[in-house]
């Protein structure tokens, strides 16, 4: 097992790595910017060590800065969380060769599953559903137009380096088609540095349902059951959900089963999330994230596993904990993401010094939350506050649960996203379980 | 200085979200620093430190600044690390350190090696003036924004 592990990453995920090597017995490096020098979470840490100005660019992003901590802090593991260099396979690569293990996949599985054509191209020789559409990037206009006649109008042209809705376009004619083309090619061109496009069946309101894998270096692969995520504003994730209350259990089943042959051909070691749009009783894969998420909690609370800690279990070679016989899925969880954001004014990012902070308790209640009272939200970074994850026996007391939480969480001095929470969770058709990726405009629009 | 350019000065706070600013010229000193809402003004004739004891607010760095050392005498000047390291004061064991206490330096002078990620990297004085002190042992790992050196200046 590791001796000393660097955290590469800030706020509530450095929190949750610090956590788990806590209880490990790791000793751990926290790496900080100068604006996050003041966190208290740092003082969780054995030692700190400030790798830059408050841009992330040369901080959290730094290769040569995080490295050369690793390097004046001797600690034989980096833990990237989620976002900054956690998919970087460059990154990956660098801590190989100096001789640090990197939490995660290696370089070569990232960089095969990160593009998303050549990780298209492994789900069908895989045989795991993909959504109806080009093998491979598009050449021209005319072999765009050929694929869109026989799968059938609408089509989603998407970049093959895309990511967060950029690059991506719609097309409903043969005319807009062209234009849907150019435009994305232009766009992740700018984007992304690489032009290169596909083209797919545009489903129209597809649920967004992704799988928790884990894997070793020893062959062995689990999956810890589906997160329903459709409670989405461009394309980020505000709910999280397990089980989905969209699956049938033969469904889940299938999916489970995709995942882990998907892992399997990857070779893939680590945490990751194999994402797929549900469409009536058909799904669909469309990507792999070759990270631990942000919603990982949902998955820890129904399988009672420890999601970060068997990461960093795999990454030292060991075995996986359980194998699938052994996850024992349990009950109802929800996430839901408090960012510091004005849901009043289109989610203006809302950074500041916190006033008040009570944060929710009782029963089936966790929070993993950086802050505090006193704690100021920098404006350089993501606006994630707080998650709040509650977990009961039925999904019917998981939103009574979630309510109550909600009302009793109290963060004053900056604007958050309770309040649009509040909404969500007595909505009658969230209530329902009858909702989609469509769901939230739907629900802005009224 | 008028209202108006006072009004300007607090835009900028705002919009960059800072609590404290600091602008001196031609002899006159103004530092700004907020507290919550409230914003304190105090305008007096330099070099006397301005107290603030009415702000609670803690002295954070702007952002994006690396941060001065803590009250360092006025005319001195701190050179910090610009990257996390190792700290060498010379170019090889066996030679003589760059600079000693004493040592006038222009801001070409280099002063020490910080070495990061096996590349070692001269590190320049970046102003003039006289060495008054070393704050870091030979072969110690440094942080961003830590002293390294201080200078009275020329």
């Amino acid at each position: 097992m590791f001796h000393r592990v660097l955290v590469a990453n800030r706020g509530e995920i450095a929190l949750r790595i610090l956590r788990a090597c806590r209880e490990m017995g790791i000793d751990t490096v926290a790496v900080h910017s100068k604006a996050d020098e003041n966190a208290k979470y740092l003082d969780l840490a054995d030692d700190r060590i400030c790798i830059g100005p408050a841009s992330s660019a040369q901080s959290y992003l730094s290769i040569p800065g995080i490295i050369s901590a690793a390097e004046v802090t001797d600690v034989d593991a980096i833990h990237p969380g989620y976002g900054f260099l956690a998919e970087n396979a460059e990154f990956a690569r660098t801590c190989r060769e100096h001789g640090i293990a990197f939490i995660g996949p290696d370089a070569e599985t990232m960089s095969r599953l990160g593009d998303k054509a050549t990780a298209r191209e492994l789900a069908m020789e895989s045989k795991v559903p993909t959504v109806p559409g080009s093998e491979g990037l598009i050449e021209d206009e005319k072999q765009a137009l050929e694929i869109a006649e026989k799968i059938g109008y609408p089509v989603l042209i998407k970049a093959t380096a895309g990511g967060g809705g950029r690059g991506m376009r719609v097309a409903h004619t043969k005319m807009t088609l062209v234009n849907a083309y150019h435009q994305a090619r232009t766009e992740a061109e700018q984007a992304f540095g690489e032009a290169g496009v596909y083209l797919e069946k545009y489903l129209e309101r597809p649920r967004h349902v992704e799988v928790q894998i884990v894997a070793d270096n020893h062959g062995n692969v689990i999956h810890v059951g589906e997160r329903e995520c459709s409670v989405q504003r461009r394309h980020q994730k505000l709910v999280e959900e397990a089980p989905s209350p969209a699956l049938t259990d033969s469904m889940r089943r299938a999916m489970g089963r995709a995942a882990v042959k998907m892992a399997k051909a990857a070779k893939y070691s680590g945490a990751g999330t194999v994402e797929f749009l549900v469409a009536g009783k058909n799904f669909y894969f469309i990507e792999v994230n070759c990270r631990i998420q942000v919603e990982h909690p949902v998955s820890e609370m129904i399988s009672g596993l420890d999601l970060v800690r068997e990461q960093i279990r795999v990454a030292a070679d060991e075995k996986l904990s359980v194998d699938q016989r052994g996850v024992k899925l349990k009950g109802h969880a929800i996430e839901v993401r408090i960012n510091a954001e004005d849901p009043a004014r289109d989610f203006r990012p809302s950074p500041g010094t916190i006033t008040a902070y009570n944060a929710p308790g009782g029963p089936g209640v966790r929070v993993d939350s950086h802050v505090y009272a006193g704690y100021k939200v920098p404006p350089n970074y993501d606006s994630l506050l707080a998650k709040l994850i509650v977990h009961a026996p039925t999904r019917d007391i998981a939103l009574d649960r979630l309510a109550r939480a909600l009302d009793e969480y109290v963060i004053e001095g900056v604007k958050t996203t309770i309040p649009i929470h509040q909404e969500i969770v007595r909505n009658a058709f969230f209530r329902r379980g009858d909702y989609d990726t469509g769901f939230l405009d739907e629900f802005f629009s009224v | 200085m008028d209202v108006r350019e006072l009004k300007k000065i607090v835009e900028i706070m705002n919009q960059n979200d800072l609590t404290e600013i600091e602008i001196e010229e031609e002899g006159k000193r103004l530092r700004l620093k907020k507290a919550g809402a409230t914003v304190t003004q105090t305008v007096v004739a330099a070099p006397a430190p301005v107290a603030m004891p009415a702000a609670p607010v803690p002295a954070a760095a702007a952002a994006g600044e690396p941060a001065a050392a803590a009250a360092i005498e006025p005319g001195h000047h701190t050179i910090t690390a610009p990257m996390v390291g190792t700290f060498y004061r010379s170019p090889s064991p066996e030679s003589d350190p760059y600079v000693h206490s004493g040592d006038k330096v222009k801001s070409e002078s280099v002063v020490c090696i910080l070495e990061a990620m096996k590349v070692m990297n001269e590190i320049k004085a970046e102003c003039n003036g006289e060495i008054v002190k070393v704050c870091v042992e030979n072969g110690e790992a440094v942080e961003y924004g830590q002293p390294l050196f201080i200078v009275k200046s020329a």
